[in-house]
């Protein structure tokens, strides 16, 4: 079953078209990967499926439901939630706090006016807000704030606040972007990990061991449109893929 | 943690202290009633920290609210009744709609645009009440005339004001003590540390920086109720850009974000323009200018951060 | 059209564009500072009456040809020490953090003011040379029969006219604003190329507070020179920027001249005038956020 379903979308900015009728399915409970050369429009695709950009053509549907005209916290409600490229946490607050917003979030909908609630009433939330800091390795920090963690800490707890929120789908932008080859090995079993529990997810990535180690499903974006999908081993020796990563080295060259 | 700590003892110790205030409070000088105009305006920053302390929003037309309500409240008052309860409601309910709908406008754009307007809608509110309105507000002179305030038979004056007075302060620091430490509030200062995420961990931002708009500017309005019952006078400058600047200043004085901080600075700019400033004329607001500039550039955590430092300061001392 | 509608609404379009001069002046200043450091100057209007208590000050003593030469200097000065000695501090800190410093200056230099020259109203007159009427008909043509305009006015209008084609000139014809705008577009790139932008915008903080004091010297005789004059200035100058969209320096002279003009067709009808500018800004802003010529997405 598709969990994702995006047909013909086009998205044009000032005669440049960033991405041209663009069609894929993201099958429910699969690691499907994006990628493609520089340029190719992934972010933009991204933050089309976000809600930060409106298509000029085309529909996304979510389990059925139609993408546009939605805010990002909307889509967040229905259970999209996207791992940002620089981690974007809350820095002034603690991990747990941290973590607690998106459980919060997911228990009361976009906005509550529960001003007179304890911290009594809170307890459940805070008790899963530590199992999510758990998950991630980084239950001994819950009580520092967040601005005071290293890089990589910044990025678990990244993950942490997109998982709080139990999304169906995760979107991951770039997730090893910029890391050390130890951190991506353990970026890579962490999403390995959190996989068993059945969420679907897209992950945009530069980095193609991360992409053949986790991808069940392979969709490959050129210059705004997809050129080929298929398991990671048909898109090993795809000619038409190999002739868009060329295309770029001949650039470069 | 329990209720009692987190809860009840800074209301009980905010309450001991304001309570015995007309007793401890002539010692220190300072005119009477001026301990009722203390209370008034820690209310007024009460709320303006919920908005500033905990969102990041800086309004600078809170002056709006405070004034109009507090021309309401003359205006019942004056033309209804002289009791206090149907003149606070309708204050409330004019106020707050006014409110809701420069909320709804202003919050749509970010802190910088959103200062500007606060200031610009204040500013338009005062030039009308001495223009269009000024039948009714009397303009420049203000309105004047209103009678003695009462409630149900009890005459407004001296100490029955400030223990009414007090008794609301005493509820509002309660509740404003109950948001802070609510899922609301949490919401409230995740929108200060990075709004951006927020939207997209799936919270309606706009919804609660509306709401935490009205919410402060709900105590603002009893403010500007109460300073009408305190004194029956309503002065244009209410809704003078300055009313607004002094609450800013003594936010910031006292400790933005700690909402002990913000009373603190109001009793601490008053105490300075009535007591402190005899000997030192007309210049005091100068010198709080300029203690303003120094708490930005050197201390913006205010007066309240100042002592935690201090206390961190003399415990490491003594580890040593 | 009869004569008489036509000298009207000659009268009125002339009056607008005096009205709109000192706000196109501090607006301008306002929209520069913005657009280049990205500081909301709640100070601006207090520079503004910086100099035009300078320029009494100057006038009544050695003559108003002085002040003229005089003030311009000082508040240049002024502003390079202001941004150079706190306003610098504060690029890294939190927009709010700006608003609170240049706020707390604007108090400061009030205060002082009012201590130095008290409360009231300090008289200003214009210099003899600028006082009196223009036989407005014998310049105009289609003008019918006697119509008079005063002089300082016409006067006010010339020299922000001349200030806003001078600092367009700067911009548009000097290897200084030439960098300037690149700055404004993409100030990482000109520091990634080298380029010392941070002295150039000090630079230009000077040029916005240098502006303010022009606005100070031949807007002072029109409005009052009081302590509450910087603050009274302050708000309509930043809805002309709001309007006009921030950081755009078109923007802010359209924006301010139309404002000027909205002031002076609604002169009749005192109740609506004194609401009109905000009235105007909201429906701008309703309508079109990012105001006439503003970036999009800068501010929203």
């Amino acid at each position: 079953m598709a969990i994702l379903d995006v047909k013909d979308v086009s998205k044009n900015f000032g005669g440049l078209a960033a991405l041209k009728d663009v069609t894929f399915q993201v099958e429910e409970g699969t690691i499907h990967s994006l990628i493609g050369p520089n340029g190719a429009g992934k972010s933009t695709l991204l933050n089309v499926l976000t809600g930060l950009l409106a298509p000029d053509e085309g529909t996304v549907n979510y389990n059925g439901t139609p993408l546009t005209d939605i805010t990002p916290h909307e889509i967040n409600q229905l259970g999209i939630a996207k791992v940002f490229q620089t981690p974007a946490i809350f820095p002034e607050m603690s991990l747990l706090e941290n973590v607690l917003i998106p459980v919060l979030a997911s228990r009361d909908g976009g906005f509550k006016f529960n001003i007179m609630q304890t911290r009594e009433g809170m307890s459940e939330c805070y008790d899963y807000a530590e199992e999510m800091l758990n998950e991630v390795g980084l239950q001994e920090s819950r009580n520092r704030e967040a601005r005071f963690l290293s890089r990589g800490d910044k990025r678990r707890l990244e993950l942490a606040l997109c998982l709080a929120s139990r999304p169906k789908l995760l979107l991951l932008d770039e997730p090893t972007a910029g890391m050390a080859r130890h951190e991506t090995e353990q970026t890579i079993d962490l999403l390995r990990k959190i996989h068993s529990k059945g969420m679907t997810k897209v992950i945009v990535e530069h980095d193609m061991s991360v992409v053949f180690a986790l991808s069940e499903k392979i969709s490959v974006l050129a210059q705004g449109q997809i050129i080929a999908e298929g398991s990671p081993n048909e898109i090993k020796g795809h000619p038409k893929v190999i002739e868009a990563y060329l295309g770029e080295e001949q650039e470069e060259a | 943690m329990s209720n009692f700590s987190t809860y009840l003892k800074p209301v009980l110790i905010f309450a001991a202290i304001i309570l015995t205030m007309p007793f401890w409070f002539p010692f220190l000088g300072g005119y009477e009633g001026l301990d009722t105009k203390i209370l008034i305006w820690a209310i007024f920053a009460l709320g303006f920290d919920l908005l500033l302390g905990y969102t990041g929003y800086l309004s600078f037309g809170h002056a709006a609210f405070f004034g109009v309500s507090a021309y309401i409240t003359g205006l019942m008052l004056l033309h209804f009744s002289d009791n206090i309860i149907p003149a606070m409601i309708a204050s409330v309910i004019v106020t707050l709609i006014i409110a809701l709908l420069i909320g709804l406008l202003t919050l749509k754009r970010s802190g910088i645009y959103f200062s500007i307007l606060t200031l610009a809608f204040a500013e338009m509110f005062h030039s009308a009440a001495l223009s269009m309105f000024q039948d009714w507000t009397g303009g420049d002179n203000g309105l004047t005339g209103i009678p003695t305030p009462m409630l149900f038979g009890l005459r407004m004056q001296d100490m029955t004001v400030y223990y009414f007075v007090a008794i609301i302060a005493i509820i509002l620091f309660y509740v404003a003590i109950r948001i802070s430490r609510s899922p609301f509030g949490i919401m409230l200062r995740a929108i200060k540390s990075n709004q951006h995420r927020l939207e997209f961990t799936g919270v309606n931002v706009y919804k609660y920086k509306v709401f935490a708009f009205v919410v402060s500017a709900f105590y603002a309005t009893i403010a500007g109720s109460l300073m009408v019952i305190y004194e029956p006078y309503v002065a244009s400058e209410f809704l003078d850009w300055s009313t607004s600047g002094h609450l800013v200043i003594m936010s910031v004085l006292g400790g933005v974000g700690t909402l002990f901080g913000p009373m603190f600075g109001a009793a601490f700019m008053l105490y300075f323009e009535n007591v402190v400033s005899v000997p030192l004329g007309e210049q005091w607001l100068l010198a709080l200018g300029l203690m303003f500039m120094m708490v930005v550039i050197f201390l913006p955590g205010g007066f309240v951060d100042g002592v935690r430092k201090l206390k961190r300061k003399f415990a490491a001392k003594e580890e040593a | 059209m009869s004569g008489q509608l036509i000298n009207q609404i000659f009268l009125q379009v002339m009056t607008g564009l005096q009205l709109g001069a000192i706000y196109v002046l501090i607006a301008l200043g306002l929209t520069l500072i913005f657009g280049t450091l990205g500081v909301v100057n709640f100070a601006h209007g207090a520079l503004y009456m910086l100099g035009a208590y300078l320029a009494v000050n100057i006038a009544n003593s050695i003559g108003f040809g002085w002040a003229i030469v005089v003030v311009p200097f000082v508040l240049f000065a002024f502003g390079i020490a202001m941004e150079r000695g706190l306003i610098r501090f504060f690029y890294n800190r939190p927009h709010t953090d700006q608003i609170l410093v240049t706020f707390g200056l604007a108090i400061v230099i009030q205060e002082v003011l009012k201590w130095i020259f008290g409360a009231n109203n300090l008289p200003f007159s214009m210099p003899s040379w600028g006082s009196g009427i223009v036989r407005m008909h014998e310049w105009v043509p289609f003008l019918e029969g006697f119509v008079a305009y005063p002089k300082w006015r016409l006067i006010l209008i010339a020299v922000s006219f001349a200030t806003v084609f001078g600092v367009f000139a700067l911009l548009q014809f000097t290897r200084f604003g030439l960098i300037i705008r690149a700055g404004m577009r993409d100030p990482d790139m000109m520091k990634f190329l080298g380029v010392n932008i941070s002295r150039r915008f000090t630079i230009v903080f000077g040029l916005g507070a240098l502006i303010a004091g022009i606005a100070g010297i031949f807007g002072g005789p029109v409005t009052q020179v009081d302590p509450e004059v910087g603050m009274h200035m302050l708000v309509p100058s930043f809805l002309v920027v709001v309007i006009g969209g921030m950081g755009s320096i078109p923007g802010a002279v359209l924006a301010g001249f139309l404002l000027g003009m909205a002031l002076s067709f609604t002169a009749e009808y005192a109740a609506i005038q004194q609401i009109i500018i905000y009235l105007v800004a909201v429906v701008v802003l309703l309508v079109r956020p990012r105001g006439l010529f503003g970036q999009k997405g800068l501010m929203e």
